[in-house]
């Protein structure tokens, strides 16, 4: 092979092209914008304001700090702990709903369930419609996958409130359907990018698409999917925390209505509360991963 | 199906693209028969045992397996053919994060429909466990039933592989190189097990080969492929190390091809 055969390679690697190429669009956007680090000089009423939430760090509030109490109220540590625990339900539920779905879709969306070729053999009709279907199936899950993450839960949290009514089922869907969209997206891709030599062999031995998925492909890809659901699943209790926002009974309402209030060191007490459920379900999904991924 | 499948191809060609796999190749397996294919690598031997259960379609010629044609099998045919034809692939390609049980119970899974098949991986009945139980006694590794499948030796993965095929009741045994990762020792115990079983059983058995010594001393018929044909097929005894090596010997282009 002589000289001029050997391939020109680029001094700057793609990677780092593509690296640059984010810097540099990432740097032009901001000019656009007209962001400017002056914009970082708080106001001094602000300035007054973040100082004084601030200085409660150190000292949550472990009773009450509104102007008026009802003799009948329950004591504040017990009002974040119910609203620690509305927080930890609502998460869960819509982990659990948005799980099921993430799994039908992902298995839809995932293109290693269909492209076997030679597999579903034939050249008739049969074969035809099969591998027709099935690629026409795999696209249109993955533009409802798309759909459902391109929506935030707040907005759809709006959605459901208007639709449904301020309960609880609403806050469960609102954070189900995006969750559900982004488990599905990534459990599909897990899946196709799992080994397939395991599923390939029992295909050989007569087993169905969907056989082969369920027993080769789903348990090759689990540790990873395992991982990611309980990554998520941290992320879930946050968004549930947040709902409160717009009324659902969890932490993010006391906090909003404790800032409104400005009873910083209430606040502070349903910070750290919603703090230690993402620290404990970070420690539980620390050891079940290490479990899984052993 | 009767047992022992037999296997014949008349004029069969395989072409992949612009790679002839197989060229007009003739041969037939009678029930029962133990035959080894012999041959440097992308002779065509796997393209050749891919064709006794329908993973692969001849682009010219025609086969037939138990007496069909593979043109003639339905989809529903060709599932039913692949159930019962247990195919040790080169790699073993067992599931990796399943339990011993499991990946021997999978070998069923062609034959029951998609509920039956999680019913019997997630809970297996006494009588199937007892069953998948004895095979692993007859294979040599009954203490491995519920372990991991990942965390056993190559030697013992190659015993699963085995009693999977076993368990799905099959009319003949396809092995694709199943020793070309274990020691001399283990190939030795390996080979001995799958012509062993398929004498007792009566299954026709057809496996590739690298190590002409364990061929020529276990199987009764080989056939030499090179470049996609067949290059002898008769008796062991006849076949003398002269012709083995000759089936084995790089031309000079083929070195460099191969980057040797």
């Amino acid at each position: 092979m002589g000289p001029d055969a050997i391939p020109r390679q680029s001094p700057l690697g793609m990677r780092a092209a593509v690296l640059l190429s984010l810097l540099a669009a990432g740097g032009i956007s901001l000019g656009y914008l007209g962001v400017a680090i002056s914009d970082l000089t708080p106001s001094s009423g602000g300035m007054a304001t973040a100082w004084k939430f601030l200085s409660r760090a150190a000292s949550p509030a472990f009773v009450s700090e509104a102007r008026f109490v009802p003799a009948d109220a329950p004591p504040l540590i017990m009002i974040a702990l119910d609203a620690a625990w509305n927080t930890l339900l609502t998460g869960a539920a819509a982990m659990g709903l948005s799980l099921v779905m993430g799994l039908v879709l992902g298995f839809a969306a995932s293109s290693a369930w269909w492209r076997n070729p030679g597999v579903d053999g034939g050249t008739g009709l049969d074969g035809v419609l099969r591998r027709s279907a099935a690629p026409a199936i795999c696209a249109a899950s993955r533009l409802l996958i798309i759909l459902m993450r391109s929506i935030h839960e707040l907005m759809w949290a709006v959605l459901f409130l208007a639709a449904i009514g301020l309960n609880n089922l609403a806050a469960v869907i609102a954070i189900a359907i995006p969750y559900a969209g982004t488990l599905a997206k990534i459990f599909s891709e897990l899946i196709d990018e799992a080994p397939r030599a395991s599923a390939r062999s029992l295909r050989g031995l007569g087993a169905s698409g969907v056989q082969t998925y369920c027993v080769a492909l789903l348990p090759c890809a689990l540790p990873d999917l395992v991982a990611y659901a309980f990554y998520r699943f941290e992320c879930v209790l946050r968004s549930s925390a947040i709902l409160g926002f717009f009324g659902f009974p969890t932490l993010g309402l006391y906090i909003r209505q404790s800032f409104n209030a400005t009873n910083y060191g209430e606040v502070w007490t349903f910070l750290y509360a919603l703090l230690a459920l993402v620290i404990l379900a970070d420690t539980w999904s620390g050891a079940v991963r290490k479990r899984v991924l052993a | 199906m009767t047992k022992g499948a037999d296997f014949l191809l008349d004029q069969v060609s395989v072409q992949y693209q612009n790679t002839l796999a197989l060229d007009e190749v003739t041969l037939s397996i009678a029930p029962g028969e133990a035959v080894g294919l012999v041959g440097p690598s992308g002779s065509g031997k796997s393209t050749l045992l891919h064709l006794f259960n329908g993973r692969g379609q001849p682009t010219g010629g025609w086969a037939s397996v138990s007496g069909k044609r593979l043109i003639d099998y339905g989809r529903r045919d060709l599932k039913q053919l692949r159930s019962r034809i247990g195919f040790i692939d080169q790699g073993l390609n067992l599931v990796p994060n399943l339990r011993v049980s499991q990946n021997v119970i999978a070998g069923r899974l062609g034959q029951v429909g998609f509920a039956r098949s999680l019913s019997m991986l997630l809970f297996p009945s006494r009588a199937m466990l007892r069953e998948v139980h004895e095979l692993l006694e007859r294979v040599g590794i009954p203490e491995k039933l519920f372990e991991r499948t990942d965390r056993l030796s190559g030697g013992q993965q190659q015993r699963v592989a085995l009693a999977r095929a076993l368990f799905q009741k099959p009319v003949a045994l396809i092995a694709d190189e199943p020793v070309s990762s274990v020691d001399p020792a283990r190939a030795r115990d390996t080979i001995e097990q799958l012509t062993r079983i398929s004498r007792e059983e009566g299954l026709t058995l057809c496996m590739s080969l690298h190590n002409f010594e364990l061929a020529r001393e276990h199987l009764p018929r080989l056939i030499g492929l090179r470049d996609g044909k067949v290059v002898f097929d008769r008796a062991s005894e006849e076949i003398g190390d002269e012709q083995f090596d000759a089936l084995y010997t790089l031309e000079k282009n083929e070195m460099w091809r191969d980057g040797a």
